[in-house]
This record gives C-alpha cells, structure tokens and sequence, in this order.
C-alpha cells in the first residue's frame, strides 16, 4: 500500500503548495475508482491507482476547456505519459500547463499489456521492472509470426467479429483528429458490421503507426476481444530499427513520417548525408 | 469548472452494460466505459458510447401539455395532476374499474414500474397493466415459468466461457446485445462450438461454427428433428429425466411424428446437418441455448420455447455453472419491469393475481381492495381502446411504432375517452395523446434496472430533469396522492423496501447492498449473496414439466401477390422506435433511412437495385423505403428493421397472435417489394 500513499502525499503537496490547480487521477470517494479532478488537498485521501486507466485524452480535454492558468497534474503510467508527449509534439496540448507524477507498472501489468517500456521516464511512484517483448508471448506471436497466409487468416477471423463499437477510436489516448477519416463516407462505409478490415481497421492503424505508444487502450476497450494493439507491433518495431524512433519517448523530437522531402530525414536528429540543393552555401 | 464522472448504468439493450457519465456545468459531455463493471467490464457498443447524446436534445419534454382543440398547451403540474386523477376516477366510476388500463415501462427503473402497477391495482381495482415485454419474452415468461417454474435466464452472462456448446436461436447479439456476443466469442474460443440457428445470414451466423439457415417460424420442426434423433440413438440425458422432470411420456409420443426426414425438410436444412447439430448438442458436457426475438415474435411463440426447454431437459443442459437456457431480453429494465409485476396476470414476484392468497396478501400491504382477474395484455388493450378500454395511461412506451399492423394503432388510440402519455420526447404515440407528463431519462434518476441475468444494478442521478421535467417517481407519488393512495415515499430506496417485503425473490434487495457489482435474484433474505445460477440440483417448480409444443406454421405464407417472408428486427446502431437513437447524432449518422434487405437473385428477379427506392408491401399496409441487397438474407426472406417513424416496419406487420402469450408473429408476414 505504501505506493498509494506515497502517491497521496506528492499529490497533497502539489496542491498545498499551490504548484498545481488540480491533478487528475483516480479516486475512490463513492466505493469504486472514477476519474476525478483533485482540487483541494483534503481530496487526496481517496487517491488509488488501480485499475490501469489511461487518462491523456481527458487531460488535453480538461487543460482545452479550463482557463489558460490552470496548471494540471496527472497522475498516470509510462505509457499514458508517452500518449501525453505525443499529443504535445502535435499541438494537441500545452507542455507548460501539465504536470506528469508518474508510476511504474508491476512485472505483471507488463506481461498483461504486453508492454515493452512498462515505466515513465521518471518514476516518482513504484520501481521500475523489465519490459515483455511481445514477440515471445504465445497467443501474440500467432498473430505476428508464420507465413502470410496464416497471419491473415488469423486476423480475418479476428476482425470478423468486430461490431463497430468504436470503441477502439474513442479509447484510444492520441487519436483525435477532427474530423476523423473513420466518419468520412470515402472510406468506411456507414451503418453495416462488422467495420471493414481495410477500409477501418487499416486505415486506423496506419494513422496512428508512428504515434502508437502501445498503451493496449483499444484492445482493453474491444467488446470482442480482438487484440488491436497487436497491429502496431511491426511498424513500431521497424521505427525503432530504421529510425531509432519511439513514439512518445522524446518530447524534443518528431516522427520520422513526419519530415517532408527537402529535409529527410528530419533536421531534428540528423543532418542529410547527400549534397542538399536547397541550401545555399556560406562558401558560393 | 468542476468535472465530474459519475457510475451509472446503459440505458439501452438489456445487458446492462456499467458506464461513466462525464458531466460538466450539470450537462452531460461524453460517456465512458466503467473498467470495473461486472458485465462490460470496460467496453461498451456503439450505442452505450453515445448513450449522452439524447439527454440533453432540444425535443425535451419540458412541461406538461394538455390538449385543446388540435394544440398542445403547456399547464402547471397541479392542474396536470388534478385532471389526470380526475379523469380516471371519473372513467373508473361511470364504466366500472376495468375502463382503466396502464401501459408500464421497460425503459423505466424497478421502482417506477413498481408504483405504476400498484397505482393502476391499488388505485382503480384492475389488472390491466401490461408492458412492452408483450411484445419480446412474453413467451418465454409463460413457457419457462410453466416448465421450469422461472421464465428468466437461468444463468450470468459470464458462464458461456466454460461451455462445449453454445446454441443459438433466433438471436443477432451482435447487433442487438453485443457485450454479451464477446462473452460468447470468448466461451467460443475457449472450446465451445457455437451453432446458430436464423434464416438470416447475420454477422453472428458467419463467425459461427455451424449456421442452420431454416426456413422462418420452422423452430419446432428443427428442435423436433434433433430431439427424435437424440432419442433415437439414445443420446439423451436418462437419469436427468427420470430425477427431475415429469411427463416425458408425452413429449416422446410428440416426437413421432417428427423424423428427422420430415423435420428437415421442414426447416429447408440437410438431414445430416440436424443431425450431426443433435449430436453436438446432446454429447456436450455443458451446453448454453441462447433464444431471442426469431423464437418468441411468432404466433406459435409460446410452443417454440417449450420446445427449447425440451431440448435442454431431454439432455440435462440445465441447472449448472455452464448449461442453461438464456433468453437475452431487450430492453435496459425489462426483466425488472416483468419482476415487480407490470403484467396483467401477476403481482411483484410472479405471485398470481388469480391466487386468493396473494390477492389477500396484497390487500394488506396496500390497505386497498384488488381485483382477482387478470387484466388485458398491451395488443388487447389497444384493440379495445374506446370499446372496453375508456382511459389509458402510458408511461414511456410508444405502442405506435412498437406494436403490430399501426393503421390498427392509429384507429384505436383516438376512440379512448381520455390518454395520458408521460415521456422524455412527443413521440409517435405521445401525439395522440390528452395529456403529456415530461418525465425523465435515465441519467435524471435514482433507482434500479434488472439486466438479462437478473443482477439489480443502481443507477445514479447526474444532471437534473430539464425545465419543469419531473422524475418517473416524483410524477407517480404525485398522481398517487391525488388517487388516494399512501404514495409518501421520500426516495426511490424506500421503494425498494416495500417492494422486498412483499416479493420473496427479491426479499434481501436493499439499496445499501447493491454497491457497484448489483445483487442477481433469487436473493431471498438481506444475508443472501444472490444467485448465479437457476435450477441447481432442483427446479423452481420441483420437477421440470415437458409441455408437448403444438407447431403451427407462420400465418401468412408466401403466395403469388406476397412472394416475400418479411422479417423485422433491429440493427446495431439503433434502438427500437429510434425515439433515443435517431436523436444522437453519432448513430443516427451511421444509419439515418430505413431499409430493407433482399437476397441479390430475388432482387436481380425483380430487377432491383442496391440503394433503389422500393415498395414494400403487405395485406395490412405499405412503406416506401431503400433496397440494401445482401446475400445475407436467403432468397423468398426479407428483413426490414422497425426503428423508422417515415417508413414504420409495423404498418406492415401482422396483428396475429399467439394464443397463450399473446405476442404478434412479428417475424413472418407475406410482403412484396416494388422498385418505385
């Protein structure tokens, strides 16, 4: 329990301080966990941290509809934390008015979401444990190795049964754009299920390849039970191979996929090793 | 600024799915899932995330309205009150008790329908309360209630996963309870085999492992032709039988005429198909039927699950962790409705109005005289409006577009002396209406819905009834007062109270037990945990009673003027008369025009095209609406959902009824369809 009351007494200083104007977590106050803005310090007490609640999206909602002082702290894991630098790095948020009072998740959240960085980058709560490749769990590695065929016949029986709930769009801490390609007639075809494989399904996977921090948000949040966030494993793991890119991982630096052509690959982190015909040089 | 997130419980199917209310400035902003939840555990459908979308609609009811000449003029709530109490004692009085009906709801909590049905008992001496439960499991209520002694699901929704077979009948839970769907999904990955039985090639069917596509209303002949072969090579349950059921003599003298030849010609599958479904289901260790609208919405609705309840007897798949019989109700609170007695022939707790020890029971705990003669259903009360029937109170339902062959509706309603609708919108039905009582959805009120496994769940108030709304239970305590009646209560958890001391099944209910996980009845006394499962080891009636299912084919067949089966139904982004979903803009976007769905050769025969503007057609009525051509249905079968006011799929539908429910054969009528 020390985990919870350490988290209790940041969070208590925070606002008694006055660093903060509230900080966003979950509270127990009426038997089980809500989300809940804390205001005042006596607040705090109801303060826990389970279950696994990703809380980015209602923070860009909360900081967008609060006045332009109010400073808000949150209260989240390493992969929230991830979700929350992204929507910075993409004008979705303002660094300056949040604050991250992050928490390491056990070996066995890891194992249940299959994640691979299981900590924020700071840990001001829990200790920080091994990350899981996915690629060594069983039920994962069905859908990620073995011939092609097989790969797609396992996701078509999969995404068969999706019953376009949505919900894995609604959970889903960065994806926010307005409006969403999903509700666009060119693409998805409304009012029949299940939601088409390519058109849905692919489309938002791929629209989110280089911002998915692998929360496992739209997998916890499918009704049927398909593991969504299984889609993003290989473009995240060719990012990380090709780019040395994470998403989330570094506030200071933008996607790959987001450079243009005249300086790729992105000026951030590299500077082109071929001559460059835009630039004009000090010596001409 | 002030945000907050407040648990409540989905007002749509009757999963009973958990959610959080997002409410800021006292308006309801988004909904999300509530990740503790029992049932939804975290997920919802496309209809639970979108259920704030009506709550704060500008079509609200926000004053009571009384009708003067052709217009609606808002008055205060006394003179509303007054003159609704006055009118029916006055009709009561001059046309005697039984000129007095009341239409209840499933849309409402447990305890408004308890004071409804009390007020309309208590007050006016009659029966004649009823609800639109009619119109779904009325069936299964009679069926069950006779063979098993209890027509609710005999298990939770989590006991599919642990299942070798999951059976199911005329059930499209992914559209229509698709939280449980993934429930089933999971049992299905998990080692059942999931047969599906529906003339539709829903999406259900193609991710099952076998699909029986028969023929519409040929349940009997199917369920028949398994039971024979099950007897015939000896598969069935013996000891079960003989332990704890009676009158198997009978159903196997039924069974001879049923070989599995005629049966599958009946139904229009293979013999070695219902064979070889026969002998998955009776081999499996544990074994789940699902039943739905394709089973009980016919005119032999009654017969078909009897026939389900013989079936899972024959081969002992009921009363344990993963065998049962699951009916998947509705509506949000229909199970509730039916349990605390918004039926014309029981009180709270399925205690027979007919029984004079319950009559005398009752009259004590609500100091009134009551009538020991059951009381007219919802059809009845509607064909009987202004003959019969003199002044109706409807509470949030909308017979117009709910009930079959509307012309008929429509006729009816007018000829009543004197209607009063309550209701968060002006509905179809609110429109014919005297008087309109603005009342208040479900994020308005405390109280509590029965989901599909009897768990009692609390729902909590969020945001005020707008303007001069009022809440179910504050209308129903007012109009009580003005009746007479002792309705003094100070909250909806007193309500309950009262309710547990006169219901056994629910006798150890009280608000403070239910935290956030609910109480599943039979929950018998206040230190009883509830119950996950029914019949174990005994059935409520004491021996399970095989009742021989008279078959009798759909009224209307094809013919050469009506070549199509219509079938009507819902689809997922939608909700019965579409009053709450065709007011969210998310899922009125998905679907926003009625449709119907034609097979691709009958409509090539016809020379239809996908997206055409077509006719369709029945003895009763007509509808212009779109082709949508799928090869989802079977040829000769078309499928029209009833969601749609400008296109109402109950213009179409026939007023036939089954003889002991009195449920209207919505799933087969003759149509034909016409390109415009």
């Amino acid at each position: 329990m020390s985990i919870v009351n350490d988290a209790r007494a940041i969070v208590k200083k925070l606002l008694e301080e006055k660093q903060l104007d509230g900080v966003l977590g979950l509270s127990c106050k009426h038997d089980e966990p809500v989300p809940f803005v804390f205001e005042s310090p006596e607040e705090v007490d109801s303060l826990v941290l389970e279950p696994k609640w990703l809380f980015a999206k209602l923070a860009m909602n909360i900081v967008r509809t609060s006045p332009a002082d109010f400073r808000l702290g949150i209260v989240c894991r390493g992969c929230d934390e991830r979700a929350l630098i992204e929507l910075i790095k993409r004008n979705q948020l303002d660094e300056k008015r949040i604050h991250v009072i992050g928490m390491a998740c056990s070996r066995e959240q890891a194992e249940a979401c299959l994640c691979t960085r299981p900590y924020p980058a700071i840990p001001h709560l829990g200790e920080k444990v091994q990350g899981v490749d996915p690629r060594e769990e069983e039920t994962a590695k069905a859908f990620l190795e073995g011939e092609t065929i097989d790969r797609m016949q396992r996701w078509t029986k999969e995404l068969a049964r999706c019953i376009k709930c949505y919900g894995c769009r609604n959970s889903c801490p960065i994806c926010v754009c307005v409006p969403c390609k999903l509700e666009d007639d060119l693409w998805v075809r409304r009012g029949e299920i299940p939601a088409d494989m390519v058109s849905y399904h692919l489309i938002r996977a791929f629209h989110l390849s280089d911002t998915c921090v692998a929360c496992g948000g739209c997998t916890d949040a499918c009704p049927v039970g398909i593991p969504l966030m299984l889609l993003q494993i290989a473009m995240r793991e060719s990012l990380a191979k090709e780019y040395e890119y994470e998403a989330g991982t570094d506030p200071g630096r933008l996607s790959p996929v987001l450079s243009d052509l005249f300086v790729e690959p992105c000026e951030v982190y590299e500077e082109p090793g071929w001559p460059d015909s835009f630039k004009v040089s000090d010596e001409t | 600024m002030k945000l907050e997130f407040v648990k409540t419980i989905c007002p749509y199917c009757g999963t009973g799915c958990g959610l959080l209310l997002q409410v800021r400035d006292s308006r309801v902003v988004t909904t999300l899932p509530d990740k503790k939840h029992p049932v939804a555990k975290g997920t919802l459908c496309i209809k639970g995330w979108a259920a704030h979308e009506f709550i704060h609609h500008p079509d609200r009811l926000t004053q009571p309205m009384l009708k003067k000449g052709d217009i609606f003029q808002p008055i205060p709530w006394d003179e509303a009150i007054g003159l609704a109490a006055t009118k029916f004692k006055e009709t009561a009085e001059k046309y005697g008790p039984d000129a007095v009906a009341g239409l209840s709801s499933a849309k409402c909590t447990n305890e408004d329908n308890y004071l409804f049905q009390k007020l309309i008992r208590a007050g006016f001496m009659t029966n004649n309360v009823d609800h639109c439960a009619r119109l779904c499991h009325g069936p299964t209520a009679a069926a069950m209630s006779q063979a098993l002694g209890s027509g609710a699901m005999t298990n939770s929704i989590t006991d599919f996963v642990g299942a070798d077979c999951i059976m199911m009948f005329g059930s499209n839970a992914a559209e229509t309870h698709p939280i449980i769907m993934g429930e089933i999904y999971k049992g299905k990955d998990q080692g059942a085999t999931l047969i599906v039985v529906d003339p539709r090639r829903t999406e259900v069917a193609r991710n099952a492992d076998i699909h029986l596509q028969i023929r519409p209303g040929s349940d009997i002949p199917l369920i028949g032709g398994m039971m024979r072969h099950i007897l015939d090579n000896k598969l069935e349950a013996k000891e079960f039988i003989k332990e704890r059921t009676e009158d198997f003599a009978e159903l196997k003298n039924f069974l001879k005429e049923w070989s599995v030849r005629k049966a599958s010609e009946e139904c229009g599958i293979s013999p070695d198909q219902l064979r070889q479904v026969a002998q998955i289901y009776a081999r499996a260790g544990e074994a789940m039927i699902v039943f739905c609208m394709g089973i009980t919405q016919h005119a032999c609705g009654t017969a078909n699950v009897f026939a389900i309840c013989n079936l899972a007897m024959l081969c002992g798949h009921v009363g344990s962790a993963h065998s049962g019989i699951c009916p998947l109700r509705g509506q949000n609170n229909v199970q509730g409705a039916c349990d605390v007695g918004a039926l014309p022939n029981v009180y709270p707790g399925y205690q027979s109005v007919a029984d004079l020890v319950m009559k005398d029971k009752f009259e004590r705990a609500w100091g009134r005289p009551l009538s020991d003669k059951p009381g007219m259903t919802v059809t009845e009360i509607i064909s009987s409006s202004g003959t019969g029937i003199r002044a109706l109170y409807i509470m949030a339902e909308n017979p117009l577009l709910s009930d079959p062959n509307q012309n008929h509706v429509i006729e009816s309603l007018p000829k009543l002396d004197f209607l009063v609708v309550q209701d968060i919108f002006l509905t179809e039905t609110a429109r014919f209406a005297d008087l309109v009582l603005p009342g208040s959805c479900f994020a308005e009120k405390t109280g509590t819905f029965t989901n599909t496994e009897r768990r009692i769940q609390l729902l909590h108030k969020v945001v005020d009834p707008p303007g001069d709304a009022k809440d179910d239970f504050t209308i129903l305590c007012m109009l009580g007062r003005a009746l007479g009646l002792d309705y003094d209560y100070t909250d909806p958890a007193q309500v309950m109270d009262e309710m547990a001391e006169v219901t056994p099944i629910m006798a150890g209910v009280h608000f403070n037990r239910l935290g956030s996980a609910g109480l599943q009845w039979p929950c018998p006394a206040d230190d009883h945990p509830g119950t996950r499962f029914l019949h174990a080891g005994k059935f409520t009636r004491g021996k399970g009673l095989f009742v021989v299912p008279g078959y009798t084919p759909p009224k209307e067949m094809p013919d050469k003027d009506y070549p199509f089966t219509l079938i009507t139904g819902r689809m997922f982004s939608h909700y019965h008369t579409g009053t709450m979903t065709r007011r969210s803009s998310f899922l009125n976007r998905e679907v926003d025009k009625a449709f119907v769905e034609i097979n691709p050769d009958d409509a090539d025969a016809h020379g239809i095209q996908d997206g055409d503007k077509v006719r369709l057609s029945t003895r009763r009525g007509s509808i212009s609406t779109t082709a949508r051509i799928t090869p989802r249905m079977n040829r000769g079968a078309i499928f029209a959902p009833f969601h749609f006011s400008e296109a109402p799929a109950n213009a179409l539908t026939i007023e036939e009824l089954d003889p002991i429910s009195k449920i209207p054969e919505f799933k087969a009528c003759a149509a034909s369809l016409v390109k415009e």
